[in-house]
This record gives C-alpha cells, sequence and structure tokens, in this order.
C-alpha cells in the first residue's frame, strides 16, 4: 500500500489535537461563558483525546518513527527540538488513553461543578504538555513542556474550590512544584554550562568528544539535579512528598490523571534525556560514576517507601497514592538497569509497566471517584461491602487490585515479570530482590482494599447506589483492557522493546 | 618547567581575589553608609516618625489590605503580551531578510505567528469574556453569578 | 496401507470425545450415554484392528505430534536440551494391547447395557463418563512414545479408576477404597516420577524408541563405562529403573503395593473388569515391557522383577483360597496373574509376559463379567456361600465362567495354560543357572496349585451343588447385552492360546509361534523394540534338564499335574450338593490368610503410626517457625510502614527541607563515589 504522504509537522499530530481541543473547549466557553453545556463539552474533550489516540495508534502502527525496514525513520522536527520515534508515540498513546478514560469518567464526577469548561480545557492543555514531554528533545524544550503539563495540573488538583483539601493540596503541590521546577532548571543550566548545548544530540556528543572533562562536578551537580527535577513529576522519593497529599485532596480523576499520564511524561523524559544525552560510559568517564547508581537507589528507596507507607493507611485515596510511589519505584529500575547489556530489555519492561499502569491504576483512582459519587466516605470501612450493592463495578476494581499487585494472569503480573526478570538478567540483584519483597507487602494492602468491598459486612445499611454511565464505562473498559493486555501482550511487548530499541 | 607551573597559578588566584574584593567591596559600601547615617544622625524619638507614610498624612488602616481581584487578572494578561512582545521581536527583526531569500515562503513565516497570536487573542477573548478585566458588576450580573458557586 | 497411521491419533479421542458428549448431555441421550461409548469403543477397536493389520502388512508408526515444553539444559550424559513431546508408538506390541484395550472396553460398555442400566443405577452419564476417559487413558498410555507421556497417562488412568471405584460415593466403602487405590498407586506413582526426572536429567530425552532414546543412551552409557551422578551406569540404570517400577508395583498390584485391589472390588464389576483386565493394573506391566530394553540392561532389576513377580503370585494365591465374596477371589487370582506377568518379564520372557497378559485380559475380563452376570442373577448377593445351582438356571453364564476358569487354573488346552506354561520354562531354564529365578520359578510353580483350587472352589460353590438360599433359587434373567460379550470373550479364552503354541512347536519342530514371530518384528517393527534385540541385552544364561524337549516336557508336567491336583482338592472338597466350609482345618494359618497377611494392618501403621506423627512434626514446625518468621516478617513490616507514614507531616515546609536534605545526601553520595569535590 502507498503510504499517505503527511507533511512532517504532522508527526506531532496526537499533541496538536491534544492543543487544539483544548482551544476548541476555550471557543465554546467564550462564546457562551454563562451556560455549562456538559455533554458539548464532555464529547469535545472525549473526541479530541480519543482521536489523538487513534492518531498516535495509527502512527505508531504505520510505522512512523520506526528504524526498522518498513519504517519511515525518526521524524526530527524544529531543527531536532521534537522528534518523533517509537518511544514517543508510545508515551502519547499512554497519555492518551489516560486522558480519554479520565474526561469521560469526569463527565459524571464533575455534575454540577461550576467550572466544567475551565477543567476539561485544563485537562486537555495539560495531556499537550504531556505529549509534548514524550516528543522534546532539548533541553529547553522538554522544561516548556513539563511546565505546560504542572500548570494546568495545579489548578486542576485545586479545582474544588470550597473544598479546604482540594485547595491545600493545590497549593502544596505548587510550592514543592515551584521548588522542583527550579531545581531542575537550574540543572539545565548547569548541563548548558559545562556542554555549551541544550540539545541532547549535542549534550552527548560534546559529552563523548572529551569536552567536558573539565567540568566534572558541575554536569554531574546538573546531572543530579536533572534527575530531582524528573523524580518530582514522576513522584519518586525524595520528591514525592506532594503525591499523597495531591492526589487525595484532587478530584478523583484527577489523580488518576496525574499518578498515570503524569508520571509516564515523567518517565518519559527521563528515558530520553539519560539515553539520549547522557550515553552511559562517555558520561561515566566525565563524571567518574555511573548515574545508573542514583537510579538504583532511587528505585529501591521509592518503591520501598511507597509500599511501606501504603500498607498502614486507612484512607484508600492515600493508599493509592504510595501505592502509586511504589510503583513508580518499579517503573525506575527501567533506568537503573541500563548500566548492563540487557538494557534494552529492562526499558522495555519499565515501558511495559506504565502502559499497564495507566489502566489499572487509572481504573482504581476510577473507582475512588465512583465512591466519592455515591458519598460512601474514604476509608476502607466505608468501603465495606460494596461489593453487595455495585458488583461489576467492585470485580473490576478486585481486577485493578490484584493486577496492581502482580497476581498472574493478569497484566500487571507480567509487565512485573518482565521487570523482575529483565533486572535479574542486568544483575540488579537487590533490586530484584526489593522488586519481589515490595510486591510481596503490596498485595497486603491491595487485598485489604478487595476484602473490605466483597468478604466485610456494611459498617452501616446503604441504600441502593446509583450507576453513573461515564464512569462506569471507564472503569468497565480499564478492567477489560487490564484483563485483555494480557493475551495480547505480544504487541505490546514488540511495541516496548521497539521504543526501548529507539533509544538505547 | 617549575616555574612554568608556578605562574598560571598565581593568575587564577588573582582571578578569585578579584571577585573576592568586588563581594566584599559591595557588602562594605552599604554598610558603611548605613553606619555614617547611623553615627551622624541626629536621634529625636516621635510617633509620627513610627507612620507607614511619613509624610503627615494619618493611615487609615493597616498595610495588609486586600486588593481588588482584578488588579491581578489585569497584571496576568498584562504578562501574556509581554511575552507575546518577546517573541514578536526577534520574529520581526528577520521577518523582511526571510522575506527576501527564497528559503522559506510567506505562509511558512507568517503562519506560526499568527496562530502564535490568535491563541494569545483567544486567551483574551476568554478572559474577556469570564470577566477577566470587569471591574464592576451590574445588578443583573450579579443576579446572574448567584448560581455559580 | 500408507497413511492409515494418520488416523492413528483417533483411537484414543474417540473415547475422550465420548466422555465430553457424555459429560455434557448424557443426562439426555439415550440410555444415559451409553451409546457413544459404545460407539467410541466400537471406532477404537476397528482402528486398532486396522493398525495392527498395517503393522502385520509390515509397518510401523513412530511419530511426534506436538512439543510442549523444551529446555536448554544439560544432560549427565551430554546431551544438549531436553525437550518434552507427545507423539505415537505403534509397533507390534502397542497394536496388539490397542486391539485387547479397545475390545475389552467396548465389550465392558455393552456389557453396562445389561449391567447398569438395566438395574436402573442412578448417575450414569457419570459411569460412562468415567469409562470413557478411563479407556482414552489407557489407550493414549499404550501409544505413548516417551516416558513422561506414559506417566502422565499413568497418573490419568489412576484418576479415572479413582473416581469410578467411587462411583457409589453415597456408600461408606466405595469412596475409601477409592481412596485407597489412589493413595498406594500414588504412593509407587512417586517413585516413577523421580525415575522420570531421573532418566530425563540422565540422559536428556525420554522417548521409548528411535537412535535418541534413553534405552540406547542407556546402553551408550554402559558400553562407555561413563560415571552417572557418582555410580557407574549400570548401577545408575538399575536405580533408575527401580524408580519407574515403583509405579509398576503400585498399579500393577504387586506386593507390597497389592492391598488396594480387592478393595477396589467396591465400584462396578464392569469397571472391576475393566481395571484388572485392560487398564489400570495391565499398565503397570505394559510399562515393564514397552521399556524393556532399558530393563534388559539390567540383571538386577531384572531379578528384582521375576522375584516380586513370583513371589506374588504365589502370596496372593493363597490368599484367594479362603475368600468367601466372588469378586474377593477373582481380584487376589488378579495379583497372583500379574505376578505371572512380571516373572515371565523378570527372567526375559518378554513374548511368554505379553502372551500372558494378553491371554489374561481375555480371561479375567470374561470371568469378571461372568461375576458380574452372577450378581446380576443373584440380586447383587456376591457371597459364594449363598449361591450354587446356578449351573443349569444360567447355562450361558456357567459355560463361559468355566471356559475362563480353565483358563485362568491353567489347564491344557485352554489358553491360560499355554502361555503360563511358557511363563514357567522359561523361568526354569534361567533358573537353572540363577538361584534368585529358581526360587522365584518355585513359587510360581507352587502357586500354580493354589491357583487351580481356589478358581474351581469358586466354581463349584457358585455354580454347581444346590441353591444354598432363596434368590439363588429364583434367579434374574439377563438379556443379550451380558450374554454376547461373555460368549466373545469365552470364544477367546479358549482359542487365543493358538497365538504361540511354543510347547508344540519345540516338541514337534513347527513354526507356529505366531506372537514371537509378531514380537520379534517379522511383520512390522521398530528397530531395538524387537525380542531379538532385547535378547542380545539379556545378560542371562539358560540350561536345559536333559534336552530342550525334556525340559519343555517336566515344565509342562509339572504345572499342570499341580494344576489339576488344585482342582481335584477343589472337587473333592467342594463339588457336593452342600458343600461346607473347611477353612477352620487350616487353624492359625487361615486365619492369618483370610486377613490377608495383616499387610493392610502394617500399611496403617506405617501412616498412622509414623507418616502422621512426621506429618504432625512438620506442621508444628510450619506453624511455629515458619509462621512466625512470616508473621514476625509481616509485624516488622507494619511497623516500620507505620514509621515511614509519618514522614509525611503535612508541613511543606518540612517537605522542602526533606526534599533538599534528600539532594544533598544524593549529592554528597555521589560526589564521593564520582570524586566531583
Amino acid at each position: 500500500m502507498e503510504p499517505i504522504q503527511l507533511p512532517e509537522w504532522t508527526a506531532l499530530g496526537p499533541a496538536l489535537l491534544l492543543a487544539a481541543t483544548a482551544i476548541a473547549l476555550f471557543v465554546v466557553d467564550s462564546i457562551s461563558p454563562r451556560s455549562t453545556n456538559r455533554n458539548v463539552l464532555a464529547g469535545i474533550a472525549t473526541t479530541g483525546s480519543l482521536a489523538a489516540l487513534g492518531v498516535a495508534v495509527w502512527f505508531s502502527m504505520a510505522g512512523v518513527g520506526a528504524t526498522g525496514v518498513d519504517g519511515f525513520g525518526v521524524i526530527e522536527l524544529f531543527d531536532g527540538q521534537f522528534v518523533v520515534d517509537q518511544l514517543a508515540l508510545y508515551f502519547m498513546i499512554i497519555v492518551a488513553v489516560v486522558t480519554a478514560l479520565v474526561v469521560v469518567a469526569s463527565y459524571d464526577y464533575m455534575a454540577g461543578h461550576t467550572y466544567q469548561a475551565e477543567y476539561y480545557s485544563l485537562v486537555l492543555l495539560a495531556a499537550t504538555g504531556m505529549a509534548t514531554m514524550a516528543a522534546a528533545n532539548s533541553l529547553v524544550t522538554i522544561f516548556i513542556a513539563l511546565e505546560l503539563a504542572s500548570l494546568p495540573s495545579y489548578a486542576l488538583v485545586s479545582i474544588l474550590k470550597d473544598n479546604r483539601g482540594s485547595v491545600e493540596a493545590g497549593l502544596k503541590y505548587f510550592l514543592v512544584g515551584a521548588l522542583s521546577s527550579a531545581i531542575f532548571l537550574y540543572g539545565i543550566s548547569l548541563v548548558y554550562g559545562a556542554t555549551g548545548y541544550l540539545q541532547l544530540g549535542n549534550i552527548a556528543s560534546v559529552i563523548e568528544a572529551g569536552d567536558a572533562a573539565a567540568y566534572d562536578g558541575l554536569l554531574g551537580l546538573g546531572i543530579l539535579f536533572l534527575i530531582g527535577g524528573i523524580a518530582f513529576k514522576t513522584a519518586s522519593v525524595p520528591f514525592h512528598f506532594w503525591a499523597p497529599e495531591a492526589y487525595e485532596g484532587a478530584p478523583a480523576p484527577i489523580s488518576a490523571f496525574l499518578s498515570s499520564a503524569s508520571k509516564a511524561a515523567g518517565f518519559v523524559i527521563a528515558f530520553r534525556v539519560f539515553t539520549e544525552a547522557f550515553p552511559l560510559e562517555a558520561t561515566a568517564g566525565v563524571i567518574g560514576i555511573d548515574w545508573t547508581v542514583a537510579f538504583v537507589a532511587l528505585a529501591i528507596v521509592t518503591m520501598t517507601v511507597g509500599n511501606f507507607a501504603a500498607a498502614t493507611q486507612d484512607n484508600v485515596k492515600r493508599m493509592l497514592a504510595y501505592s502509586s510511589i511504589g510503583h513508580a519505584g518499579y517503573a525506575l529500575i527501567g533506568l537503573a538497569g541500563l548500566s548492563a547489556d540487557g538494557g534494552e530489555l529492562v526499558m522495555g519492561a519499565a515501558m511495559m509497566h506504565l502502559l499497564v499502569y495507566g489502566f489499572m491504576n487509572t481504573g482504581a483512582f476510577l473507582f475512588v471517584a465512583l465512591a466519592e459519587h455515591w458519598g460512601v466516605g474514604r476509608t476502607f470501612e466505608d468501603y465495606n461491602g460494596l461489593g453487595r450493592r455495585a458488583p461489576v463495578a467492585c470485580f473490576a476494581l478486585a481486577i485493578f487490585m490484584f493486577s496492581l499487585a502482580g497476581i498472574p494472569p493478569l497484566g500487571g503480573f507480567w509487565s512485573k515479570y518482565f521487570l523482575f526478570s529483565s533486572a535479574l538478567e542486568a544483575g540488579l540483584l537487590v533490586v530484584a530482590a526489593a522488586l519481589v519483597i515490595n510486591s510481596a507487602l503490596s498485595l497486603y494492602y491491595y487485598s485489604r482494599l478487595v476484602k473490605a468491598v466483597w468478604i466485610e459486612d456494611p459498617v452501616l445499611e446503604r441504600d441502593a447506589l446509583t450507576q453513573p454511565t461515564g464512569l462506569y464505562a471507564a472503569i468497565v473498559v480499564a478492567a477489560v483492557m487490564t484483563v485483555v493486555l494480557l493475551p495480547g501482550f505480544g504487541p505490546v511487548v514488540d511495541t516496548a522493546l521497539e521504543a526501548a530499541a529507539a533509544i538505547v | 618547567m617549575c616555574v612554568g607551573f608556578e605562574a598560571p597559578n598565581v593568575t587564577e588566584m588573582n582571578d578569585w581575589i578579584a571577585i573576592g574584593a568586588l563581594a566584599l567591596v559591595g557588602l562594605l559600601i552599604p554598610l558603611g553608609m548605613m553606619a555614617v547615617s547611623y553615627l551622624i544622625r541626629p536621634s529625636v524619638p516621635e510617633t509620627s516618625k513610627r507612620a507607614t507614610y511619613e509624610s503627615g498624612e494619618v493611615p487609615t488602616g493597616g498595610t495588609r489590605v486586600r486588593f481588588n481581584i482584578q488588579y491581578y487578572m489585569v497584571a496576568l494578561l498584562f504578562l501574556v503580551f509581554d511575552i507575546e512582545t518577546v517573541l514578536l521581536f526577534p520574529w520581526a527583526v528577520v521577518y523582511l531578510d526571510a522575506l527576501e531569500s527564497d528559503a522559506v515562503s510567506l505562509f511558512e513565516i507568517m503562519g506560526p505567528m499568527v496562530v502564535f497570536v490568535a491563541i494569545l487573542l483567544l486567551g483574551l477573548g476568554w478572559a474577556w469574556r469570564n470577566g477577566a478585566v470587569q471591574w464592576a458588576q451590574t445588578p443583573r450580573q450579579v443576579e446572574a453569578d448567584r448560581d455559580r458557586p | 496401507m500408507e497413511g492409515v497411521f494418520d488416523y492413528a491419533p483417533a483411537i484414543a479421542l474417540f473415547p475422550l470425545v465420548a466422555f465430553v458428549v457424555v459429560l455434557a448431555f448424557g443426562t439426555y441421550l439415550p440410555k444415559k450415554g451409553a451409546l457413544p461409548g459404545i460407539i467410541a469403543t466400537g471406532g477404537s477397536l476397528l482402528l486398532s484392528l486396522v493398525m495392527a493389520a498395517a503393522v502385520a502388512s509390515g509397518e510401523a508408526y513412530h511419530e511426534t505430534l506436538y512439543e510442549w515444553a523444551a529446555g536448554d539444559a544439560t544432560s549427565a550424559t551430554g546431551v544438549e536440551g531436553v525437550s518434552f513431546t507427545f507423539g505415537l508408538l505403534i509397533d507390534p506390541l502397542a497394536a496388539l494391547m490397542l486391539v485387547i484395550v479397545s475390545l475389552v472396553a467396548f465389550l465392558v460398555h455393552v456389557f453396562s447395557l445389561g449391567y447398569m442400566n438395566a438395574e436402573g443405577e442412578t448417575g450414569l452419564p457419570r459411569y460412562y463418563a468415567g469409562l470413557g476417559l478411563f479407556t482414552f487413558s489407557m489407550l493414549a498410555f499404550v501409544v505413548a512414545d516417551n516416558l513422561l507421556m506414559a506417566f502422565i497417562f499413568f497418573e490419568l488412568v489412576g484418576l479415572c479408576s479413582f473416581l469410578l471405584i467411587g462411583f457409589w460415593f453415597r456408600t461408606k466403602s466405595a469412596p475409601s477404597a477409592a481412596k485407597k487405590a489412589f493413595l498406594v498407586t500414588r504412593f509407587g506413582d512417586y517413585f516413577f516420577l523421580i525415575g522420570v526426572v531421573a532418566i530425563a536429567a540422565t540422559f536428556g530425552t525420554v522417548a521409548f524408541a528411535g537412535d535418541d532414546s534413553f534405552v540406547t543412551a542407556a546402553e551408550t552409557a554402559i558400553d562407555g563405562g561413563d560415571q552417572l551422578f557418582g555410580f557407574d551406569a549400570q548401577t545408575w540404570v538399575t536405580i533408575t529403573g527401580l524408580l519407574v517400577l515403583g509405579g509398576v508395583i503400585g498399579k500393577s498390584a504387586q506386593f507390597p503395593l497389592h492391598t488396594w485391589l480387592p478393595d477396589a472390588m467396591e465400584g462396578p464389576t464392569t469397571v472391576s473388569a475393566l481395571i484388572h483386565a485392560a487398564t489400570m493394573v495391565a499398565a503397570g506391566v505394559y510399562l515393564v515391557a514397552r521399556m524393556f530394553g532399558y530393563y534388559a540392561l539390567s540383571p538386577t532389576t531384572l531379578a528384582i522383577i521375576a522375584f516380586v513377580g513370583g513371589f506374588t503370585a504365589l502370596f496372593a494365591a493363597t490368599m484367594g483360597v479362603v475368600k468367601d465374596d466372588i469378586k474377593q477371589v477373582l481380584a487376589y487370582s488378579t495379583i497372583s496373574q500379574y505376578g505371572y506377568m512380571m516373572l515371565g518379564l523378570g527372567v526375559g520372557g518378554y513374548v511368554a509376559g505379553v502372551f500372558h497378559l494378553m491371554n489374561h485380559a481375555f480371561f479375567k475380563a470374561l470371568l469378571f463379567l461372568g461375576a458380574g452376570a452372577v450378581i446380576v442373577i443373584m440380586h447383587h448377593e456376591q457371597d459364594m456361600w449363598k449361591m450354587g445351582g446356578l449351573k443349569d438356571k444360567a447355562p450361558v453364564t456357567y459355560y463361559t465362567f468355566l471356559a475362563g476358569a480353565l483358563a485362568l487354573a491353567g489347564i491344557i488346552p485352554f489358553s491360560g495354560f499355554w502361555s503360563k506354561d511358557e511363563i514357567l520354562y522359561d523361568a526354569l531354564i534361567v533358573g537353572l543357572e540363577e538361584p534368585v529365578i529358581m526360587a522365584a520359578y518355585a513359587m510360581g510353580l507352587l502357586a500354580v496349585f493354589f491357583t487351580g483350587f481356589y478358581t474351581f472352589r469358586m466354581v463349584f460353590l457358585t455354580f454347581h451343588g444346590e441353591p444354598r438360599s432363596e434368590v439363588a433359587e429364583d434367579p434374574h434373567p439377563v438379556g443379550w447385552s451380558i450374554k454376547a460379550p461373555l460368549l466373545v470373550l469365552g470364544v477367546l479364552a479358549v482359542v487365543a492360546g493358538i497365538a504361540n503354541l511354543a510347547p508344540v512347536a519345540k516338541l514337534a519342530g513347527v513354526d507356529i509361534t505366531f506372537l514371537e514371530h509378531w514380537l520379534d518384528g517379522e511383520y512390522g517393527a521398530i528397530e531395538g523394540l524387537t525380542y531379538t534385540a532385547y535378547g542380545e541385552l539379556l545378560a542371562y544364561e539358560t540350561s536345559y534338564i536333559g534336552s530342550e524337549q525334556v525340559t519343555v516336557l517336566v515344565a509342562a508336567g509339572l504345572s499342570l499335574l499341580l494344576a489339576f491336583s488344585g482342582a481335584g482338592l477343589a472337587w473333592l472338597l467342594y463339588n457336593k450338593p452342600e458343600p461346607v466350609a473347611h477353612t477352620e482345618r487350616l487353624g492359625s494359618a487361615g486365619k492369618v490368610i483370610e486377613d490377608n497377611y495383616y499387610q493392610d494392618e502394617y500399611q496403617v501403621w506405617l501412616a498412622e503410626g509414623l507418616t502422621l506423627p512426621l506429618a504432625r512434626a512438620a506442621d508444628r514446625f510450619d506453624q511455629t517457625v515458619i509462621d512466625g518468621i512470616v508473621d514476625g516478617t509481616s509485624t516488622a513490616s507494619l511497623f516500620g510502614s507505620d514509621r515511614i507514614r509519618r514522614l509525611q507531616t503535612g508541613i511543606v515546609t518540612n517537605y522542602a527541607a526533606l526534599i533538599v536534605t534528600g539532594v544533598i545526601v544524593l549529592l554528597l553520595v555521589l560526589g564521593f563515589l564520582g570524586g566531583w569535590f
């Protein structure tokens, strides 16, 4: 088949579509600022995110950015400020999927809320930022994209203006975010100072040429600060402090959005920056140490802190927030394992995990959104006996929980299994052991939730629960995908490995 | 050999001394001025000197008053156009050269800027429509806002 | 006949389909699912006959159908990689066994129409589904081309026997008997499994036939004088062979794992017929025959097989003498007869063992089905002392049963005589050189007497004399579905001996040992799996009393004499109008025999006195040490969790401070490691 010839800039299609959707929402709201026609607004947002998803999947399938025989080669835009390869498309897919789920679920969750258009357009602007992060190929575009993703996020977290928790969470998120941005930016300036370039490929060539050898401490500090900025975005220790509070205070769909899509976007810049800009051996020659050491430490500490803190939480949303920190630790293995020859495998495994995580974690938070919609309360006890009233949603919840814990044969098991085996292959015994121990611990608190909804008796009798269409649809889709990803894991594995191979 | 090694080291040290001296001078000048004024000023304690505005006018309230939110709104909108200028300037500088060279077409050089300005205008329009530059509300508008929590 | 082997999988799959159909739709089918079973086993029988014809026309089949696991482990003999497959091996032995199994299964299905359907049993779909699965498992076991596949279906056979023995699960005894059968055979299978693993780990293959079979590999290893796992190759082959033999002893009910079989009589009699004649119990002996080349490499194993066989033959025969239940007598006769087969194989009489396996399949199926007929006639009374005089009331049953009895007792010219005589002859000629085999032979010979006695005691008590109960006077009529299988098997029991008239051949010098030629690959065969090939591997010396002819005459004469005297003694004691029990005359020995030599007791003691305390100790260890560690871990985790939780103070300035601290700590660590300062 003759490929359809498109201008080069359309390679950024998914991100552009998200941006266009956001603008369309502004236009609609400008035309009639007083009326909040939720159907139109949610419809536009859903259509836009689904269109972005479709285009991203289509590009990925068609081989845009693929380097193989049937691929079109990596597309560089704006003198290499952006790059569209399989990695970028893979993460655009994740972002678009989560955005679509969140937007659909928000239709019911945000019912009766004033700032409808603002809400949807902020979500899509943040998604635009995340999608742009996936394609950004220069430290400055990365920073701008990161801010584009972050600023709407702050507003979204505190969009429930009359809810003290929401506003407090938003402010905390903003303050920690400002600190982290400052650190990140400082890191960028240091790297620029040491190498004289902002574009990732040029930084790498300077380092490889040995021209940065004089600035070992400077470059090392810069890299460390970059890690800090990334750790903030991915909610990794020690930059994780915002996460439990922000996730708990934010509207639950936004928690889902931040913990899945935003985290994935953080990882894509981590993957790209550290593989493209700082080639392992050359960089180690300059700064005297493998930067993977930092990621090994971060991965272990992050998964341990996340899972241990999650174990004794009473509040479901907070438990999920900490579990999300734990999962960031798992995904960090993708960078920690790069030092060895199996780097491509281990990074592919981390990407698989992020995709599966995009479904199961979003689904879990959306269940919390559903519970908040019902108004059943926030603690484990409040969830007791929900299974009898809402079996479908609770069955989906069980799938999410078991998948998050990594129980076969669900999707979460396979991605964790790949992470584990590739970590072993990369020789990271300690990391692999930490992964196993933490997974075992995580089963404790995940199954606690399942036990609460299915086995425990409700504390007080409750009436029949409503079945909001949008929330239900999003939860069911997420559950189905969590399960379906298992037989369909072959293509996912291929895509993820291809995406990893694109940059390793 | 040995001498050649010493020499650059000394100059390097000199650089740092200069920087240190600059910092020291920068610190000493204001401190010295404050010290001198402290020494030579007369000491006449009076309550009106403690007032916020030492202009004979008696303040009507504390300094920590709430500003109308519209000040911030306008400031934010101003910032938007500030940034627009930052981008427009270099664009305008290269605009004519770009037109003369055949490397890029008119569409290519105009398009992005038009889109950029259009997006900003759209934002302005949205802010306007949502009341960002509205300093007072008619009773009808107040009525309509009632159901907006 | 080119290409007929493509249909070979269907032989096993027909009954599987019947199983699925009956399981799903059995309740709605006419005859509650009997018909699919009959059609399927009939189809299997036809195909088996086609296979036999194909083999007779000089072909054989060995094909791997599906590889379900492969690894790259290197075996002890240096073979790279091991793969586990499903494959078919149809050589003369398998073809013969296929015919036997499918024939018996077919007849049992037909018989069940009269035995189960006509008697208004409930749960028939479950019964026919079980039969279907049972037949499938056994047929698949027969055609298995490797040890692991054989093991899998060996286990399935065990599972099916569990299901069918426990068919009347509402009674107290049937579930218990089913459990016993399952557990005792499982005990043997445990060793089998270890044996499979050991063979796979040693030779890197589990194939029965071909150049890459473990038999060939073992032969090479022995010839090369290899050291395997710290033993010399011969010893290691013996060890692995004995491990596999564990499964055989359990399944074929050899001493000391025979205790499950008499209890298994709790199942429907048709099931007993199937288990004893063609499936479960036969599986053990068939396995020995299947991998005979491997055992032939190890004289020690063979001697053990022979001795266990001879001992079991005698041991079980003595117990059969005092039983009052018609099925119990048959049960002990089964154990005894399989002992003969083991003896035959153990002395290198591959043909003799297989010959007896075939004959026994026919006459034992006949006897069990006959007993089933008697039980139907007697309105489900099984005590022989309440029978009597059925001879005139049920002539078909009587004459067919008599034919089976004569074959079982080894009376010339019935089929049992020929095969049993050949086994004893093979044992004798080896025994003249090897004292251990001589002892085994002596026991086997002595068992002939007891066999004759208990067989005819059973015949006389059941059919002769006067009716000793009301039901015996007024028997229940039986239909064609019971009579037809009896007639078919009756004819076979009489004439099957023609297949291998070895004594006649030796005396008269006529070439009429058809089965020997069959198994020797004169028609079709797989290289290395022939009688001659096995004979070359065997290390036995043989000698004769005088000449070969004299030896044949002596052996045949001795066994015939003993058989006749046993039968005669039974005639003396029990062929009376009103026979009385003579057990008391045996005194304390009789008590011991009636209690089955306290085999059950000591095995129960082994379970309750030895295993149970061990299990309790393990449980205690688990409860205290393991659980303690686990609980401790969880307590520590939750405590740690509580601490980590408190990091989150809720105050942003603390967060900022912690973040900066974290970065500084990382900076210090990395800086020191990288030498930035």
